[in-house]
């Protein structure tokens, strides 16, 4: 008998929770329909303490580099607009597959006005999530789709790191001795490509007869892989190593075998102080702030943001002067002077180069190829004479 | 060429230390019929502690004035992260031996919860310390190559074995003193009859349970210096987030890769090293690197294939593997 009246019981709570489950959905629809009306409203904007903005990371701060970076971001966008800790949801450690979907609805459902995600493997997902919460803003960094997705709620940006690498590349083409430069390169992507051809170019604009090594570790943040890739480049001969991924292990490595190492994302003087020379920096901040405004005062938010070292969106952390090469600093100043005065271009003709497809591309002499201008994705991924992927 | 192969070799052995540590924990737990298969949690346990100890030790001596001596971190280091790798055991031991939960559950929890506990604390004393959690110079100076007079200067051979870190060593030192246990010492034999028949044991006077929980314990702290390992040579020092992922299944993997005997565990973690890395130092022209980090597990399902054919007595999983022993259903 008393099995009965709880199996009824149940009954009727699975069917009150179905009723309720029911009831939700026309309520929610209404709740579309009111932010439709809004919509209009929405050039009025949200107040600053009311708005909610999401991140997505795929991994934390304690990589010390990208994750870490970005964060300093979002910590600078807190004190410029003056939002509260709690107005902040943080999604670390996110991998880039379908847990990246749960993390984003999971922001949508915490009210966010604003979504972050921070990864290349991210924007599919962005693009499903963004498609179904058109009153939601999505910004994805590194990504490439936001313009041909259609979608006007859907963002892309980044910054011109390149410029910031060329000038690294200068330290590390003055420090070498062997000629020989080695780059933990993460995945051969155009963001990928593009960073260490610009990081190439750097160092062989003040040291013509150097060259590089180029190994891949197929992950943005595995520390362990990454140490044993740049131990590897240091048994070939490479001096000085350089890095697209996310922890400081290609530092520490650099430093525990008696090479040198040029950073990205992060200050790594403190990891490795005997080994890292200075270390190509984004100001996350800039577009972060930007972006979290423009939801405040309702404007919209560009398709695609980019902007370099003119405007301070990239930068370099200061030179390690104990073990940097005499005149490093000067001739970095220089070329940076000329990058901001637009003298300088980065990927200046001549330049040959071949993508992994097997596609060349000839710059002439007197042109250049104009990287990130159109798009805030990286574009160039052509592998330049000097350069050897080791595979 | 001969210069590639020296490389290879060296970084095989370096590749190959923390997972040697983690089979070797395995293989003296098994051995006592015991699979513990939260390896990989007890070697975060071992990471995140083993750097931890060493940190604050160096933040103490430095507060009070004082130089912390490099070999004291190290010892610091091994202690703490030896005692960490034996609390995740004994909550392993106490589940599976005294309340006799299930082994493989456990062992999975373990992991679990290893994984947390390291990534969290290790994301805690990095905030606490300003988002950074790195070990001075000195103590990286105990972790580097040992630079051993006349040995380490001897062309070829200096490099191929005498210039590690003093864990290679201690690794290989701990994989002989097992062997010798387990074949030459009346515990190590007593511990072996635990692990193959321990109804049979009980019978002859052995004390099931004291056994299973030390050699679990011993084991998981062998594993947890394993993991410190990880955190202190591999990324030199510095906490970074999932440092040691993957790395203590494959030292699962290595267990039945060498047959449950810890003087085939250096060669073949020298093996399985070497096939970890191999891609950076061989290049086959052609050859996608994801074919290349595939490697190590199509070694161990042939090696498994092999060892399953052979139906080899000796070369087996200890027959009460996995499962828990019960006096009063004998």
């Amino acid at each position: 008998m008393k099995k009965k009246i709880l199996s009824a019981l149940l009954c009727a709570t699975m069917v009150i929770g179905m009723v309720a489950g029911c009831g939700a959905k026309p309520a929610s629809e209404t709740g579309s329909s009111d932010s439709k009306d809004t919509k209009t409203e929405a050039s009025a904007g949200i107040a600053a303490e009311d708005i909610k903005i999401g991140f997505v990371h795929v991994s934390d701060a304690s990589d010390m580099g990208y994750t870490y970076n970005h964060d300093l971001g979002t910590k600078e966008m807190q004190e410029e607009l003056g939002i509260s800790d709690d107005q902040i949801i943080n999604k670390f450690n996110v991998p880039e597959g379908a847990e990246c979907d749960t993390a984003l609805r999971e922001l949508v459902d915490a009210g966010c006005n604003i979504i972050f995600a921070t990864s290349f493997g991210f924007e599919d997902y962005v693009k499903e999530v963004a498609a179904e919460y058109p009153d939601i803003q999505f910004c994805h960094a590194t990504g490439f789709q936001a313009a041909s997705s259609g979608l006007s709620n859907m963002h892309n940006y980044f910054a011109s790191i390149y410029e910031a690498r060329y000038l690294a590349g200068i330290a590390a083409g003055l420090k070498t001795e062997s000629n020989k430069l080695g780059y933990v390169a993460a995945f051969p992507f155009a963001e990928v490509i593009s960073g260490y051809s610009a990081f190439y170019l750097g160092a062989k604009s003040v040291n013509p007869d150097v060259t590089m090594d180029i190994m891949y570790t197929n992950s943005w943040n595995d520390p362990t892989v990454e140490s044993q890739v740049a131990k590897a480049l240091i048994e070939r001969g490479c001096d000085v190593i350089s890095q697209h991924s996310d922890s400081t292990a290609p530092a520490t490595t650099a430093e525990e075998y008696g090479a040198y190492q040029v950073g990205y994302n992060n200050d790594m003087i403190e990891a490795a102080p005997k080994a890292s020379l200075i270390s190509a920096r984004i100001d996350w901040g800039i577009y972060v702030t930007d972006a979290v405004r423009n939801v405040i005062e309702g404007k919209e938010i560009p398709v695609d943001w980019c902007k370099g070292l003119a405007d301070g969106a990239v930068y370099l952390s200061p030179l390690n002067e104990d073990i940097a090469a005499e005149g490093t600093q000067e001739a970095i100043d220089k070329a940076a002077e000329a990058i901001k005065a637009g003298e300088l271009q980065v990927f200046a003709g001549p330049l040959k180069g071949v993508n992994p497809d097997g596609e060349k591309i000839e710059v002439a002499e007197g042109d250049y190829f104009k990287e990130q201008v159109d798009a805030s994705a990286p574009a160039w991924n052509y592998i330049i004479e000097g350069c050897n992927v080791v595979e | 060429m001969a210069s590639t192969l020296s490389s290879l070799f060296v970084a095989a052995v370096l590749a190959g230390t923390p997972l040697l540590l983690g089979a070797l924990g395995e293989i003296l737990t098994e051995k006592s019929g015991n699979m513990n298969l939260g390896v990989e949690g007890m070697m975060f346990m071992g990471a995140i502690t083993g750097l931890a100890g060493s940190y604050y030790y160096e933040q103490a001596v430095t507060k009070s004035g004082g130089a912390p001596s490099g070999i004291l971190s190290a010892v610091i280091a091994l202690l703490v992260s030896f005692l960490a790798g034996a609390f995740g055991a004994l909550i392993y031991s106490f589940l599976t031996i005294s309340l006799r939960a299930n082994q493989n559950v456990t062992g999975l929890t373990l992991t679990i919860f290893g994984t947390g506990f390291g990534n969290f604390f290790g994301e805690y004393i990095g905030l606490k310390a300003g988002g950074y959690v790195a070990v001075s110079g000195t103590t990286k100076a105990a972790f580097s190559s040992l630079r051993i007079p006349v040995l380490s200067d001897i062309p070829v051979l200096g490099k191929l074995l005498f210039q590690y870190n003093w864990l290679v060593y201690f690794a290989i030192i701990i994989a002989i003193l097992m062997t010798w246990f387990f074949n030459k010492s009346r515990t190590g034999l007593n511990l072996r009859a635990v692990g193959e028949d321990p109804a049979t044991a009980d019978a002859a006077g052995i004390n099931i349970a004291r056994y299973k929980y030390t050699a679990t314990i011993v084991g998981g702290g062998i594993c947890g210096i394993g993991g410190m390992y990880m955190s202190m040579v591999t990324t030199s020092g510095v906490w970074v987030h999932g440092c040691v992922t993957g790395y203590g299944w494959l030292a699962v993997a290595l267990v039945i890769f060498a047959t449950w005997s810890p003087a085939k565990g250096v060669f073949v973690a020298l093996v399985f090293g070497g096939l970890t890395i191999m891609r950076m130092y061989v290049n086959i022209p052609g050859l996608p690197a994801q074919i290349y980090d595939m490697f190590p597990y199509v070694a161990t399902i042939i090696v498994l294939i092999v060892t399953s054919m052979r139906q080899s007595k000796e070369h087996a999983q200890p027959k009460s593997c996995g499962r828990n022993y019960f006096r009063e259903e004998r």
